[in-house]
């Protein structure tokens, strides 16, 4: 078996400054252990509040903290702050943290940093996703151990909210010019070295870190030395890199994964509970999806299981809801009865009411985002539609486009072109994902009504759960009949890694956090 | 001679005026609204797009943008990045060395391997050496760059174990470095045996052997020399091509240049930072082309009077 990966660092060769890389690396003992993740992309910041994409989380879970921690069902539990009281009305969070907590440059983590953290989310330039803080008004420091949040109203988001990793801890011992950018000081398990942009991110071992409530078995800081997370693009390279040795842990081609789990020599681990949906969502501006039938009708020509089947090859799961597996309110018997089985008779019956048949058939166009073998998929939809009568056109771009697009699709009333609709694909750790797509305005001014309206409200306003969960389903039950968000299945992007078997103690918490506090590299 | 520079700097010039024109139109060419597809995060509001609009003057008429453009350009100001708000020519500073590290590894492959099998299929035209020299060249200009380095990546760093899969060290350089070289050394072999075929049919190649002059002599000093001038104006355009090729070639091997860097901010949008590689890409190429231009007169002194 090859060993190169555990040679000592300072065997290994060094950058030649001939050709001027900047690839340098800062050194670490003789004989220490480093571990090397590779990743399609790189990250966009190491700022939590500069950035949304998974990738970027995954980065910022290594670095920092967060008051509380999802247990692997997706529940908030303790974590840097061990205990939490709410006021009778709902409206005020009082938080006792644990005592000890280091940042990385050494100063003690307390109350101020908290508050520095959420003044920072809201302040001249504000986080990404400020709005999923909650209606904070005020964060106050009682003592160096407990801080009080005030809100404007009960928000039923907020604990979840507070074990995510947008929420992660900040230590006010940051430099604003270089925070982000270059500097990253945090509490999490381990600190940053150097970030070289494009290329790969090391970090080393945080000896000062505890984990409070984290759901993996060490409580100490991890047990070896260094992490380097690399970004490899092509999936080829990285699948010869995992079997060279020079990369431990990497996503591996999806045409690939039966072969490596036929050969053995890698182990192939899924994430389960990751809060990601791909879904059809439907321009309802205009003809043909302002009318329910034709919502319904791609619903029923639809035969996702068959689809997953063949592209995914049992990683990934049907997903009758429109929130997916590891969220709150998430059940697959409840949603499954207002779903929509495949059953291309009723399809075909829906089109004919409407005046489509196989002379005419129901023209549109699938809009589907990159990567993840959804071009594959789309091509099998396609060929289902077709079986009932609805042509539509493939036109694939990257997800920001496409969201840009899908909303112009539904502000353009009166374009002369077919509506549109898309796979569109969301990832969140709250069923307000909900409230934040379909109430209006909405993320893409899709569907809405002042029903709908009223019923997401309730569930941001409502904090007991069992309340909460009932107007979580009431939601789900009106968006699934009104074939609005129709879901498919999940996970659907970043969730399969290949391991090599000298690493051992791999984790991939829920909402696709990768833990690596467990782990430990053998000799192989 | 001056004269003759003059007017290769000049061309390079309008090369380097239309590609600010091209870059300029560019945003405006992208299906949807550039700014939401941009910064459109989903908790971003209508004022706030509207504020970044304006911020990047997108909300001015199309010509008073290129003004903006071509001002902020005198003063070597690319704008920032979407993706960590960073100088873009900061950025691609940062990374060309990686390119061009890889561009001159492959050149020099590409000249070595392609001139030397060019000059042995012409020495030895109608052999199976000059045969088997030509189908490996057609071969070489057939297969695409992806391919080819995914090949010699399974070859030497998957099978053999002799070479590293991507970037870390030096050996990095290697596989990207033969991977564009090879495909280009196919071009310029073809082109090399063309043009020596031409050289050794010529008088003055038969007049040196009918002198006495030993063949090696004949073949190094007269025939080479002279037959390498039309190889040589090549080398120009053959630099276009590798950093083109550097493109697909830095993704397949992770090696951190500006040809990866384009694609990271084609997957981002990053607009800006699409805008100046290409304007990057178009000045290097412009000014490689006015340096081998202006090589290749002072081989050949007939050029500079033509």
């Amino acid at each position: 078996m090859d060993r190169r990966h555990l040679k000592p660092l300072w065997r290994r060769p060094v950058l030649s400054a001939a050709i001027a890389l900047p690839l340098a690396v800062t050194g670490v003992a003789a004989g220490a252990q480093e571990l090397v993740w590779a990743r399609y992309g790189d990250i966009s910041s190491l700022d939590p509040h500069r950035a949304t994409s998974t990738l970027s989380m995954q980065v910022w879970d290594q670095i920092y903290d967060t008051l509380l921690s999802f247990d692997m069902e997706g529940t908030p539990g303790p974590n840097m702050a061990k205990s939490w009281e709410v006021s009778e009305d709902g409206l005020e969070y009082t938080f006792t943290l644990n005592e000890g907590i280091m940042c990385h440059d050494g100063s003690a983590f307390d109350a101020n940093d908290v508050k520095f953290t959420i003044d920072r989310a809201f302040g001249d330039t504000p986080s990404l996703t400020r709005t999923s803080w909650g209606p904070i008004t005020d964060v106050s420091v009682i003592d160096p151990l407990t801080v009080k949040v005030t809100l404007g109203s009960t928000f039923g988001a907020f604990l979840p909210f507070l074990a995510d990793s947008f929420s992660s801890m900040v230590c006010d011992s940051n430099t604003a010019d270089t925070f982000g950018s270059t500097t990253a000081i945090g509490t999490g398990p381990f600190s940053l070295v150097e970030w070289v942009k494009g290329d790969e991110i090391v970090l080393d071992t945080n000896p000062d870190y505890v984990n409070w409530g984290e759901p993996i078995d060490n409580a100490g800081p991890p047990q070896f030395d260094r992490l380097i997370i690399r970004t490899v693009p092509e999936p080829q390279t990285r699948l010869a890199a995992l079997r060279t040795g020079e990369v431990h842990i990497a996503e591996p081609p999806f045409d690939d994964v039966a072969a490596i789990k036929e050969a053995g020599e890698l182990e192939i681990m899924v994430a389960e509970n990751t809060g990601q949906n791909v879904f059809w969502e439907f321009t309802i501006s205009r003809p043909p999806f302002d009318d329910i039938r034709a919502r319904q009708a791609v619903a029923y020509a639809t035969d996702a299981q068959m689809a997953i089947d063949i592209i995914y090859g049992g990683l990934s799961q049907r997903e009758w809801c429109p929130i997916a597996r590891g969220v709150f309110g998430n059940d697959q018997e409840f949603c499954k009865q207002y779903g929509y089985e495949y059953n291309p008779e009723k399809a075909t019956e829906l089109l004919a009411e409407m005046g489509y048949g196989p002379s005419n058939p129901l023209e549109t166009t699938m809009f589907v985002w990159t990567g993840g073998n959804r071009h594959k998929l789309a091509e099998i939809f396609q060929a289902q539609l077709a079986q009932v009568g609805i042509k539509a056109a493939i036109e694939i771009m990257d997800i920001g486009t496409m969201n840009a697009r899908v909303k112009e699709q539904n502000e353009s009333p009166d374009a002369d072109t077919p509506g549109t609709f898309d796979m569109m694909t969301w990832s969140w750790y709250d069923p307000d994902i909900l409230y934040q797509l379909w109430h209006s305005p909405g993320a893409y001014s899709g569907y809405q009504t002042p029903e709908l309206d009223a019923m997401l409200e309730e569930t941001r306003t409502t904090i007991e759960p069992e309340a909460r969960l009932k107007k979580v389903q009431a939601v789900i039950k009106y968006l699934m009949e009104n074939a609005v968000h129709v879901g498919l299945y999940t996970p659907g992007w970043e969730w399969v890694f290949a391991v090599r078997p000298e690493v051992e103690g791999f984790k991939i918490g829920p909402f696709l956090h990768p833990n690596f506090q467990d782990v430990t590299l053998s000799d192989g | 001679m001056g004269k003759f520079i003059v007017q290769r700097f000049l061309a390079a010039l309008v090369t380097i005026w239309i590609a600010t024109i091209a870059v300029t139109i560019l945003i405006h060419l992208v299906p949807g609204d550039p700014v939401r597809i941009m910064y459109g995060s989903f908790q971003t509001t209508p004022e706030e797009l509207e504020a970044i609009r304006v911020r990047l003057g997108l909300d001015q008429p199309i010509w008073r943008q290129y003004i903006m453009y071509i001002g902020r350009l005198l003063q070597g100001d690319l704008g920032n990045s979407i993706v960590g708000d960073q100088p873009v020519l900061d950025i691609l500073l940062t990374r060309f060395p990686a390119t061009l590290s890889l561009t001159l590894a492959s050149l020099a492959i590409a000249v070595v391997v392609g001139m030397s099998l060019g000059f042995l299929a012409a020495y030895k035209r109608g052999t199976w050496v000059d045969v088997s020299s030509m189908v490996l060249a057609i071969v070489g200009v057939s297969m695409p760059h992806f391919w080819l380095g995914l090949l010699l990546l399974f070859l030497f760093a998957l099978q053999l174990q002799w070479l590293p899969v991507a970037g870390g060290d030096w050996r990095s350089l290697i596989l990207p470095a033969m991977t564009l070289g090879l495909a280009n050394a196919a071009v310029l072999a073809r082109l090399t045996r063309s043009a020596m075929i031409d050289i050794f049919d010529q008088d003055f190649v038969r007049t040196a052997r009918a002198k006495g002059l030993p063949k090696s002599i004949v073949l190094y000093r007269h025939a080479l020399r002279s037959g390498l001038v039309p190889v040589v104006s090549m080398l120009g355009l053959q630099f276009a091509y590798l950093m083109g090729g550097a493109i697909v070639v830095e993704n397949v091997f992770a090696w951190n240049g500006v040809g990866r860097l384009a694609i990271e901010a084609v997957f981002a949008r990053d607009y800006p930072l699409i805008q100046g590689f290409i304007l990057f890409f178009a000045t290097i190429v412009a000014l490689a082309s006015v340096v081998i231009d202006v090589a290749y007169a002072f081989l050949d002194p007939r050029i500079r009077y033509s």
